[in-house]
């Protein structure tokens, strides 16, 4: 494939004008949505703010308090790691590893695996469904199948205990962790070159698993790249599920992560700069775990 | 590795039909293992034996649990004898039965479908493992969503029944006509509601599929000062979610006077910066000799981006609006949008969702329309979006 690019040199600068005039309506909207409010948001978490006055600078005020008194973040950074670390890594790697299996399937068959991986990570709110299955009551499936078996006598709160919250809510996150990076992964395993295993066949790649080793994975790195984007994304964010699951706050803060304490603090309770310092803290850890996971992945299969 | 020259392409040795054959399918890339030929009729027959054996007991431990069920009910109800409790044999058998069948069933189909096409670096109970594994781990995936969708066809007293059933007695559409009746006492008509979200999604997605086009076009294509820095912002900018920005957003959207007004959803998903990564990776395939031959024959910028770069790069098209109108689809906007008469469908819907349990039947019949729309949209096009996925690698 060719990537290189037409170049020009200063000179031509009557060219590059139309080079930023394409540019210009995407670069304008970006830096209003996406730049602007992460400037905003540092400067921010610098003060006091509540909308309705104006924004009060009062130093670290703001990451001194959220270190050191508030008690719930640390429960919230807590947890949000304990998913980053569960569902992060487990999820991207099944999402490897379910893309290569459907990837060796005869072609009508990967087409309905892939539907069949894919569609809980876009079905919109469906995870909802699993208050259901997870219900506290007799009446919920989980339990009602447990007590059918005699393998608990009373139903469990799998909801509202603060043993059961985390374990439930990583489910459900893994089971909607099949996103992008999946698809990535799927479209990227077609597009390895045949020729290579064939070769590979000639010169004694035993398995599948050397074969994976030696030719999927080093021709897979971009893609691997850009799915560790995608699942760094989503295993920081979580917010939806433990708010709709476990309820908003839940018990003890069992479920409460850092994108939901933000929510609390900025939604609920309008302490803007406050918020504004938890979403600066978000950011850093995302940017700094992206730049390491980054930095591994490079090493693989080389 | 004593056959590995049964893997070279060998010229068939005499004229036979099979040597033809094995040619042909070796030219094609489809390698035959040195496997005893497989004689399909016997494997079914004794397959479709084994099949009845089992079915066998799964209808005599079904029936002999029923037996024991009632008669447990007889005593509990005052019966003379003994409660039985050897219920649980039974279950096991039904269980064991269920999977041996799911496991052999797998196992006959991998037998009778397969042989042409093996690669030779694969063992068969390899795949055998990796097709089971596949299966369960497919059901298991499937099962909330198929779960949603019996919930939605069951009526009122299965929705509340115990022990709960999985899948409805009696199907019906209740939930459904329920759904819109109560959409046709709501405040807002709920015509009001969809062309909100049409209006939405149409304008935000044609706009996004536009800006990110022209952005990515320059991108993939020339080199310019701060081109590569922008795109690898924009790639940093891939990991912010719509909370982490909300804050300063909904400052900036007030200070420019867009809360409670279309815009605010619509403006910023113009700047979506997965659609600009995508479109921009896909352009990079394109070559670049067809733009200089362009540029040689005397075409602007903005001819060759509409004439000979955009027609070039449809599927990716099609996978940003896709992508594009997943999102949008799925906005409640309700932090930026406060007029009743100006929310979006999925708000409206996730209003009776959150009603409580006197609406869990339209609830479940709401969590079906909502998550049926995007699933849809994927199937119908998922050729397109993988083609356009298979150059999302992010380059160092």
């Amino acid at each position: 494939m060719q990537r290189e690019r037409i170049s020009y040199n200063v000179h031509k600068a009557k060219k590059m004008k139309v080079c930023y005039l394409f540019l210009l309506p995407y670069l304008l909207l970006f830096v209003t949505f996406f730049i602007l409010p992460i400037a905003t948001s540092i400067y921010y978490s610098f003060t006091y703010y509540n909308i309705l006055e104006a924004p009060r600078f009062v130093g670290m005020q703001n990451y001194i308090n959220l270190v050191l008194q508030d008690e719930v973040f640390l429960t919230a950074v807590k947890n949000t790691f304990v998913i980053a670390v569960v569902t992060g890594p487990i999820g991207y790697i099944l999402s490897f590893l379910f893309a290569w299996f459907i990837n060796e399937l005869p072609r009508w068959l990967r087409t309905i695996a892939v539907v069949v991986f894919y569609a809980p990570s876009i079905a919109g709110n469906a995870f909802v469904v699993f208050s259901i299955i997870f219900r506290g009551d007799a009446y919920g499936y989980l339990n009602s199948f447990l007590m059918q078996f005699g393998l608990i006598d009373a139903p469990i709160l799998w909801l509202l205990d603060p043993k059961y919250i985390m374990p439930v809510i990583i489910v459900v996150i893994l089971w909607m962790s099949m996103g992008t990076g999946f698809l990535s992964f799927v479209a990227g395993l077609q597009g390895v070159d045949r020729s290579m295993y064939e070769a590979g066949y000639v010169d004694g790649i035993r398995n599948r698993w050397q074969e994976l080793y030696y030719i999927t994975l080093p021709s897979m790195k971009p893609m691997l790249l850009f799915g560790a984007v995608m699942s760094i994304t989503s295993a920081f964010n979580v917010c939806d599920v433990p708010r709709a699951l476990a309820g908003y706050p839940s018990t003890d803060y069992a479920a409460r992560t850092i994108v939901t304490h933000l929510f609390d603090y900025g939604f609920s309770r309008f302490e803007m700069g406050y918020a504004s310092a938890i979403a600066t803290v978000l950011f850093v850890v995302m940017i700094l775990c992206n730049k390491a996971i980054q930095a591994m992945l490079r090493k693989v299969g080389t | 590795m004593s056959n590995r020259n049964a893997y070279l392409i060998e010229p068939p040795k005499d004229n036979s039909k099979a040597e033809q054959r094995r040619y042909m399918a070796q030219l094609r890339g489809e390698y035959q293992m040195d496997q005893p030929k497989l004689n399909v009729g016997r494997f079914l027959l004794i397959s479709l034996i084994i099949m009845a054996l089992l079915a066998g007991v799964l209808v005599f431990s079904n029936i002999k649990l029923a037996q024991i069920e009632e008669y447990n009910l007889a005593i509990s109800q005052g019966a003379a004898g003994e409660v039985d409790s050897s219920a649980s044999a039974y279950l096991v058998a039904r269980v064991a039965a269920i999977a041996v069948m799911v496991i052999y069933g797998l196992y006959a189909l991998v037998k009778v479908l397969q042989p042409k096409r093996r690669k030779p670096n694969r063992s068969f109970w390899g795949d055998m493992g990796i097709y089971v594994m596949l299966f369960g781990v497919a059901i298991a995936m499937a099962f909330p969503l198929i779960f949603s969708v019996a919930s939605s066809l069951k009526p009122l007293d299965e929705l509340f029944r115990f022990p709960p059933k999985v899948f409805p007695q009696h199907v019906t559409l209740d939930n459904f006509s329920d759904l819109i009746t109560t959409l046709g006492q709501s405040y807002v008509p709920f015509f009001r509601y969809l062309t909100n979200t049409v209006f939405i999604t149409f304008i935000g997605t044609f706009g996004h599929v536009v800006i990110a086009s022209m952005a990515a076009f320059v991108l993939a294509k020339y080199d310019f000062p701060g081109g590569k820095t922008f795109f690898s912002i924009v790639v940093t900018a891939l990991m912010f979610s719509g909370y982490v920005t909300g804050i300063p957003n909904y400052v900036i959207m007030s200070r420019m006077g867009m809360i409670d007004t279309y815009w605010a959803v619509i403006l910023p998903a113009f700047a979506a910066p997965i659609g600009l990564f995508l479109m921009k990776q896909f352009m990079e395939g394109l070559p670049t000799s067809l733009i200089e031959a362009a540029h040689i024959d005397g075409a602007g910028e903005f001819r060759i981006f509409w004439s000979i770069v955009m027609p070039n790069v449809k599927p990716a098209w099609l996978t940003i609006i896709i992508f594009s109108v997943q999102s949008l689809w799925n906005t409640n906007a309700a932090t930026v949008i406060y007029s009743e008469s100006k929310k979006t469908l999925v708000y409206a819907l996730q209003q009776i969702q959150a009603g409580g349990i006197a609406r869990t039947g339209q609830a479940a019949a709401v969590t079906v329309i909502v998550m049926l729309v995007p699933i849809t949209i994927f199937i119908l096009s998922q050729s397109r979006i993988l083609e356009t996925m298979a150059s999302s690698g992010l380059k160092d």
